[in-house]
């Protein structure tokens, strides 16, 4: 996906996770984007890594760098929570230009915020590893997968992590039956 | 008996400390390149002291990791949940290894630099390449396996590899969190000593005050903490810092900020970078710099100069005009750059102007260069004096302030300039009117 497309779809994600009532800190959109991106395939092609909690994506990191370098959004603070994203006047009127992106992809992007936004950020490294996990490993088992899990990232017990993956599983039938 | 401590003096840290383990990599030629490659570029050509290497920066980035190892993990400084979750952290013999591994890889972080450092990296590696990838492979190379290999007890090349490159660039690779938060030590985008280094240095050097900052007290309050400023139970360990230690690392970040403004993104010193790329493109093979580490060692800022000055004085010499703007400071002039209000206007004004004003002047008398600063690291934990974990961007009005530092530069032709600025003039209004819209 073209730069600008990419952060047409930050925007919406950021408006959305918003308007679902997320905090929008940057853990919560890195974790969103990367559901997006991985479990219902939006082409937004960021390079995810398995880090220390979860999946995370330093070109990510550095387009929002870039966007608050270019005014599309800024942050904000509000104790005792970290910075917030929002959207500025320039990135919501570049959202506006861009209508067929931003359209193109909203049923994806209001599909995660839904699920997403009101959860923790323990919970949504959890399910991020998870899938994560799961589309490293291809077809294993729940247990093996869970297994994994707990031997890369050792605070999360096997049981913790088996229902992460269940749950995972559960969100992309869900998404796919809806979009039937 | 030979002494197995050595010193170097440094006009940053005083003395720097090395071990005979460690003097027999900077003797090695890998290092010894570093000598010969400037620390920022053609910078001298407006900061004239701005002469510094890559050499004594990475000794530097040496000197700082062992400070920062020895500050975290003093057994009472180290957090109950971090303890639990880092189990590395309290075996006191395996630290032993680890600050050697750590101090080698800070010595080795740069060795891949081509000459004149970042200097238009992209475009002269080939695709998939970048100066992180070289350092591995020199870390790698038989000549520094050999050095690992007769230390006792010898150290993992994989090891240094990680610590010194980060999982940033190392995609493939899995870390631990401890080996996350070593890399960390050194590549950190809030305070990694090589930040911590370049600051000071280029500051000292440049003679531009605005880098310097109180970076021993930074250092002594250094901890490394559970991320939970959520207050729901994320236990994400990051480097972040005492209360006290808040303000110097306020300071460190407005350094960075000021820094970028005043040196690394100063317009001539930008300018200078493309017309040196220019040279280098026609100058080496192919338009490219070697990724064999052997043909690469070969090629050093000597060299590039050299050429430069003599295709400067020769008038037949096919780089002689763009040797020329380097030697007789016939740079290209900044013509545009962008400012709040043309962004609010249009988001894209860079590259309207860059698109039109190429169609009127040509193409060879018009450069662009844009950049925006990737992450100003404005969020990491705080330990509070009452015990509390909470966001730095919380606590400080300062950071939530700090601006991201970007630019977008349009040049011209020197003998183009006035005609370029009255060109603008007349049409900066209907360009900001082009806002970019959807296919």
């Amino acid at each position: 996906m073209e730069g600008t497309k990419r952060q047409v779809v930050i925007l919406s994600l950021i408006e959305s996770m918003k308007n679902c009532g997320s905090w929008c800190g940057e853990t919560h959109i890195q974790k969103s984007l990367y559901f997006l991106q991985t479990m219902i395939e939006v082409p937004t092609e960021f390079d995810y890594i398995l880090y220390k909690h979860g999946p995370f994506s330093f070109e990510l990191r550095d387009s929002l760098g870039e966007m608050r370098g270019n005014m599309l959004v800024d942050l904000n603070s509000r104790f005792p929570y970290g910075p917030s994203y929002r959207s500025t006047e320039t990135g919501k009127a570049l959202v506006e230009r861009y209508p067929k992106t931003a359209a193109m992809y909203q049923k994806e992007i209001d599909f995660i915020a839904q699920h997403f936004s009101n959860l923790g950020v323990a919970e949504l490294e959890r399910l991020a590893t998870a899938l994560f996990i799961t589309k490293e490993a291809g077809k294993v088992s729940i247990e093996e997968r869970a297994k994994r899990i707990n031997e890369i990232k050792p605070h999360i017990s096997v049981d913790v992590a088996a229902a992460a993956i269940q749950e995972v599983e559960k969100l992309v039938k869900e998404f796919y039956a809806t979009s039937a | 008996m030979a002494k197995n401590s050595h010193e170097i003096r440094d006009p940053i840290h005083v003395f720097i400390r090395l071990t005979t383990d460690e003097r027999t990599v900077v003797d090695s030629i890998p290092f010894q390149r570093l000598r010969n490659i400037h620390q920022l570029a053609m910078s001298y050509l407006i900061y004239p002291g701005a002469t510094h290497k890559r050499f004594e920066h990475s000794l530097g980035v040496m000197e700082l990791a062992s400070r920062v190892f020895d500050v975290v993990t003093n057994q009472d400084n180290i957090n109950p949940t971090i303890r639990e979750l880092i189990p590395e952290i309290s075996v006191e013999p395996k630290l032993g290894y680890w600050r050697s591994a750590l101090r080698m890889a800070a010595l080795c972080h740069d060795l891949g630099h081509l000459p004149f450092s970042h200097a238009a990296e992209k475009m002269l590696l080939p695709e998939g390449w970048d100066h992180e990838h070289l350092t591995v492979e020199f870390i790698q190379s038989k000549e520094m396996q050999e050095i690992w290999n007769s230390m006792t007890p010898p150290l993992r090349v994989e090891d240094i590899i990680k610590l010194a490159v980060g999982q940033k660039k190392l995609k493939g690779t899995k870390f631990s969190d401890w080996e996350a938060i070593l890399s960390e030590i050194i590549t950190g985008d809030a305070f990694g000593v090589d930040r911590i280094d370049y600051l000071l240095r280029d500051s000292h050097h440049a003679g531009v005050a605005y880098g310097k900052f109180d970076h021993f007290r930074l250092i002594d309050t250094i901890r490394i903490l559970p991320k939970s400023n959520y207050g729901d139970g994320s236990i994400e360990p990051a480097l972040g810092v005492q209360e006290g230690g808040l303000h110097s690392a306020e300071a460190l970040l407005l350094a960075r900020y000021f820094m970028y403004t005043q040196v690394y993104f100063h317009p001539v010193r930008r300018i200078y970078d493309i017309h040196l790329r220019d040279f280098l493109l026609g100058f080496l093979k192919h338009g490219k710099f070697p990724t064999n580490i052997y043909e690469l060692q070969m090629i050093s800022d000597n060299n590039v100069l050299s050429e430069i000055w003599q295709a400067a004085l020769a008038k037949n010499h096919p780089l002689h005009e763009v040797a020329q703007r380097i030697v007789m400071r016939g740079h290209f002039r900044r013509l545009y750059d962008k400012n709040p209000e043309d962004l609010s206007c249009n988001p894209h004004i860079g590259q309207v102007v860059f698109d039109q004003i190429k169609e009127v002047f040509g193409q060879d008398n018009i450069r662009r260069d844009d950049y925006t600063q990737k992450e100003n690291a404005v969020d990491f934990p705080v330990l509070r004096n009452n015990g509390k974990i909470t966001s730095s961007f919380v606590l400080s009005a300062t950071l939530q302030r700090l601006p991201v530092a970007s630019f977008d530069y349009i040049f011209i032709k020197p003998e183009f300039l006035k005609d370029g600025q009255a060109w603008l003039g007349k049409n900066i209004e209907s360009m900001l009117s082009m806002v970019e819209k959807e296919d």
